[in-house]
C-alpha cells in the first residue's frame, strides 16, 4: 500500500536534488545563492550543511561562467545541476547553452556526453516586474539537442528532475515561481517521470486543453467550472515541451475534436504555435473547429499584484476560449 | 635546452608551419570551404605549451585551433580531414576548420570568442576535485580578453584557485582590430592583477621562453593550485583568415618586420650555432613536408559525411 503524502513543489525539488546527490557524488548543485541561502524559495535549504561546499557550490553573479563551468565539468565526468535564479538572467548564459552544451555530442561524433541539467524559474507571481517575470521557453524549443521540461505539479517536479539528472543530454527544466508553494501528492518511494511523456491531468470528451506549467492549474480550474455547466474538458500537460509527446496530444484531440493551447508566454513565434500545428497536421479531419490559442499578452510584464496577472491567461480566459469553440 | 630537446621542438614547429601553409593552398583551391584561420608565426606557443602537457590533460582552444590540436596530439591526417570536411576528421568532417573535438586527446575548440574560458574553469573545477594532478590549458586571443566570458572566468578561476593555465596569444589583432587600439591595457597580462592573478608576459616567438614559463606554472598547477595567466606576445604573419583583406589594417612592412622574428628561424639559428648542419635542418624540413603531403593526399581521398551521418548524434533519444 503506497502511503499518501502531500508536499510542496519546492520540497519535491529539494528531495530530488538531495536523493540524486546522495546517490552519486558526481552530481552537484551550482548556482547563485544555492548554498548559504538555500535558493530564493528554499529549494536547496540545508543541502550545503549536508553535502558541503564541493557538492553545493555558490557561484558569483556570473551566469556565463556558471553555465560554462557546468558544461566544462561534464567533460570530466560530473553531472551538474546548474541553477539560473531567474530565466531572465539566462540571456547571459545563452552562449554556453546553445553554442556549447548542445553541440559537443554531435561534434564528438557521439563520444562526449553532456549530462548537465539547467534549472531555472519563470513567470509572474512575485510582482517582480518586467526583467524578473518573463517566460522564455520559446527560445529554447528551437535549439536542436536540448530537452526542455516544464513540470506543473510536485509529483512531476520530483520525477522529472530525477530523470533529468540521469539523462545524458543537456536538459533545461523551467519551473514556475507561482508553483513553488503549491502542494501535491508525492510518494515516499523513489520514482521517475520519463522525459518526453505527456500526461492527461483530467479526462474529458468535449474539448482538449493543452497547457504548460502554471497554466495547467488554470486549465484545471477552468475545467472544473465548465464541468458545472456540463462541459467536459480534457486537460493535457505535455510536461516536456521538447521532445514533444505528440501521440498523447493527437489521441486526445482526435477524441474530442476541439483544442485550446494555453501558454503564459506570448503566442507569436512560440511553442503554442508548434503545438497547434502538430494538432492541425495530424487531426485535421477530426477537428470540428480551428485550434485556438490562449497566451500571454505581447508585453513586458507590468509591476504589481493585479497588473502582472492581468496580462497572462487565467481560468476565465480559458473558459471564454472553450466556449467560443463549442 | 639541449640540442636534442630543441631539435624536437623545431621539428614540431615545422609541422605546424608547413601544415598551415598547405591549408592556405587548400583554402585557395576552395577545398577548405570555410575561412580557415592561419596559425603561421605563432607556433612557438602551441609547441612550447604542449611540450609540458600529458595526453590526459585538457586543452580548450578557440577558432584558430589547428596548431593547438596537433601539438596536443591530434594526428595531422585527422586535422587535414576536418579542414576538408571529410570522414576521418577529428570531428568526422562535420565541425570544419574552427570547431572540433578530439575526444581521445581531451581537446575541445570552438569559434565563439571567449566562451572557452568559462568551460576551462569547469574542467579544472572537476580536475581539482579529482586530485590526480591533471590540468587544463585554455588558449585565447587579445580579442577574447575583451569579452564578458574572460572577466567572469578569470574571477571564478581565481576565487576557486583552479588549476587552469590561461594562455593569451596576443597576436596583435582581433580580426582587423589592433590590440593597441582596442584593448585598454598593455601588456594585457595586467588584467590578471584585477583578479588577484599574477599576469606574466613572455616573448611568444621564443619557444624556450614559452616552455620555461609554462613549465614552472604547470608544475605548480599539478599540485592543484592556480590559476595562471600567461600572455605570449606574437604575431600572425598570415591574415585573420586565409585571404583576408590585410591591406585594410596593416602594412606589408609591419608584417615583414615580424617575419624577421619568426620563431622557427630563431631556433634554426640557435641550432646552427650548436653545430647542427644546414643539411640536417633542411633534411628535417623535407621529411616533415613529405609526411604532410602524404597525409594531405590521404585526406583528400576520404569521403564527405553523408547527410545521415552529418545529422546524427544531435541528441541521445531515450530508450
Amino acid at each position: 500500500m503506497i502511503k499518501k503524502r502531500m508536499i510542496t513543489y519546492c520540497d519535491a525539488l529539494r528531495e530530488a536534488t538531495r536523493e540524486e546527490m546522495k546517490m552519486d557524488k558526481n552530481v552537484y548543485l551550482i548556482g547563485e545563492d544555492v548554498g548559504r541561502w538555500g535558493n530564493l524559495f528554499g529549494a536547496s535549504k540545508g543541502l550545503l550543511a549536508e553535502f558541503g561546499p564541493v557538492q553545493v557550490k555558490d557561484c558569483p553573479i556570473s551566469e556565463a561562467a556558471l553555465a560554462g563551468c557546468a558544461v566544462g565539468s561534464t567533460l570530466v565526468g560530473m553531472r551538474p545541476i546548474a541553477e539560473i535564479m531567474y530565466i531572465d538572467f539566462i540571456t547571459i548564459a545563452m552562449d554556453q547553452i546553445v553554442n556549447h552544451a548542445v553541440k559537443y555530442h554531435q561534434l564528438s561524433n557521439g563520444k562526449v556526453k553532456l549530462p548537465v541539467v539547467f534549472r531555472t524559474q519563470q513567470g509572474v507571481g512575485m510582482r517582480n516586474s518586467s526583467q524578473h517575470s518573463a517566460c522564455y521557453e520559446n527560445w529554447f524549443v528551437n535549439v536542436p539537442g536540448l530537452i526542455i521540461a516544464m513540470p506543473s505539479t510536485p509529483y512531476d517536479m520530483k520525477g522529472i528532475l530525477k530523470s533529468a539528472v540521469r539523462n545524458d543530454n543537456p536538459v533545461l527544466i523551467i519551473e514556475h515561481k507561482a508553483l513553488y508553494f503549491t502542494k501535491g501528492e508525492v510518494p515516499e518511494e523513489e520514482y521517475f517521470v520519463p522525459l518526453g511523456k505527456a500526461e492527461l491531468k483530467r479526462e474529458g470528451s468535449d474539448i482538449t486543453i493543452i497547457a504548460t506549467s502554471w497554466m495547467v492549474l488554470h486549465a484545471l480550474a477552468a475545467a472544473k467550472k465548465l464541468a458545472a455547466e456540463g462541459i467536459n474538458c480534457e486537460v493535457v500537460d505535455p510536461r516536456t515541451i521538447w521532445p514533444l509527446d505528440k501521440e498523447t496530444l493527437i489521441n486526445s484531440v482526435n477524441k474530442t475534436g476541439r483544442c485550446v493551447v494555453v501558454t503564459e508566454a506570448p503566442a507569436e513565434g512560440g511553442w503554442s504555435g508548434e503545438a497547434s500545428t502538430v494538432i492541425t497536421e495530424n487531426c485535421f479531419k477530426n477537428l470540428k473547429r480551428p485550434v485556438k490559442r490562449v497566451c500571454g499578452m505581447r508585453t513586458g510584464i507590468p509591476y504589481g499584484t493585479v497588473l502582472e496577472k492581468s496580462v497572462v491567461p487565467d481560468d476565465e480566459w480559458i473558459i471564454t476560449a472553450v466556449k467560443e469553440l463549442l | 635546452m639541449n640540442r636534442g630537446e630543441l631539435l624536437k621542438l623545431y621539428k614540431e614547429m615545422l609541422v605546424l608551419r608547413n601544415f598551415d601553409e598547405m591549408c592556405l593552398n587548400l583554402k585557395m583551391e576552395d577545398l577548405i570551404m570555410d575561412g580557415f584561420h592561419p596559425y603561421s608565426g605563432e607556433e612557438a606557443i602551441a609547441v612550447g605549451v604542449s611540450s609540458v602537457l600529458n595526453k590526459d590533460d585538457y586543452v580548450i582552444s578557440n577558432h584558430r585551433p589547428q596548431g593547438h590540436s596537433i601539438a596536443k596530439g591530434s594526428t595531422t591526417r585527422a586535422v587535414f580531414c576536418e579542414m576538408l570536411g571529410r570522414r576521418g576528421g577529428v570531428s568526422q568532417g562535420i565541425g570544419g576548420p574552427m570547431q572540433w573535438i578530439d575526444y581521445e586527446n581531451n581537446f575541445y575548440c570552438g569559434s565563439i570568442v571567449g566562451s572557452g574560458m568559462t568551460i576551462a574553469a569547469g574542467v579544472t573545477m572537476a580536475l581539482k576535485k579529482e586530485k590526480e594532478g591533471r590540468i587544463c590549458v585554455c588558449y585565447f586571443g587579445d580579442g577574447a580578453s575583451n569579452t564578458g566570458s574572460f572577466h567572469e572566468a578569470m574571477n571564478l578561476a581565481s576565487i576557486w584557485k583552479l588549476p587552469v593555465l590561461y594562455i593569451l596569444e596576443n597576436n596583435q589583432y582581433g580580426e582587423a582590430m589592433p590590440a593597441a587600439e582596442f584593448v585598454s591595457v598593455n601588456p594585457i597580462s595586467k588584467r590578471g592583477g584585477s583578479y588577484g592573478i599574477e599576469g606574466i608576459t613572455v616573448d611568444g616567438n621564443d619557444v624556450e621562453a614559452v616552455y620555461e614559463t609554462v613549465n614552472t606554472a604547470v608544475k605548480k598547477a599539478r599540485t592543484g593550485i592556480g590559476p595562471y595567466f600567461i600572455e605570449c606576445v606574437t604575431y600572425r604573419t598570415r591574415g585573420h583568415y586565409g585571404g583576408d583583406p590585410e591591406h585594410t589594417y596593416r602594412t606589408r612592412e609591419e608584417v615583414e618586420e615580424w617575419k624577421k622574428k619568426c620563431p622557427i628561424k630563431r631556433v634554426k639559428v640557435k641550432l646552427e650555432a650548436m653545430g647542427v648542419s644546414e643539411m640536417e635542418l633542411d633534411g628535417i624540413n623535407k621529411e616533415v613536408i613529405a609526411g604532410l603531403e602524404s597525409d594531405k593526399d590521404w585526406a583528400l581521398e576520404q569521403r564527405f559525411p553523408t547527410l545521415e551521418e552529418a545529422t546524427d548524434h544531435v541528441w541521445i533519444p531515450s530508450e
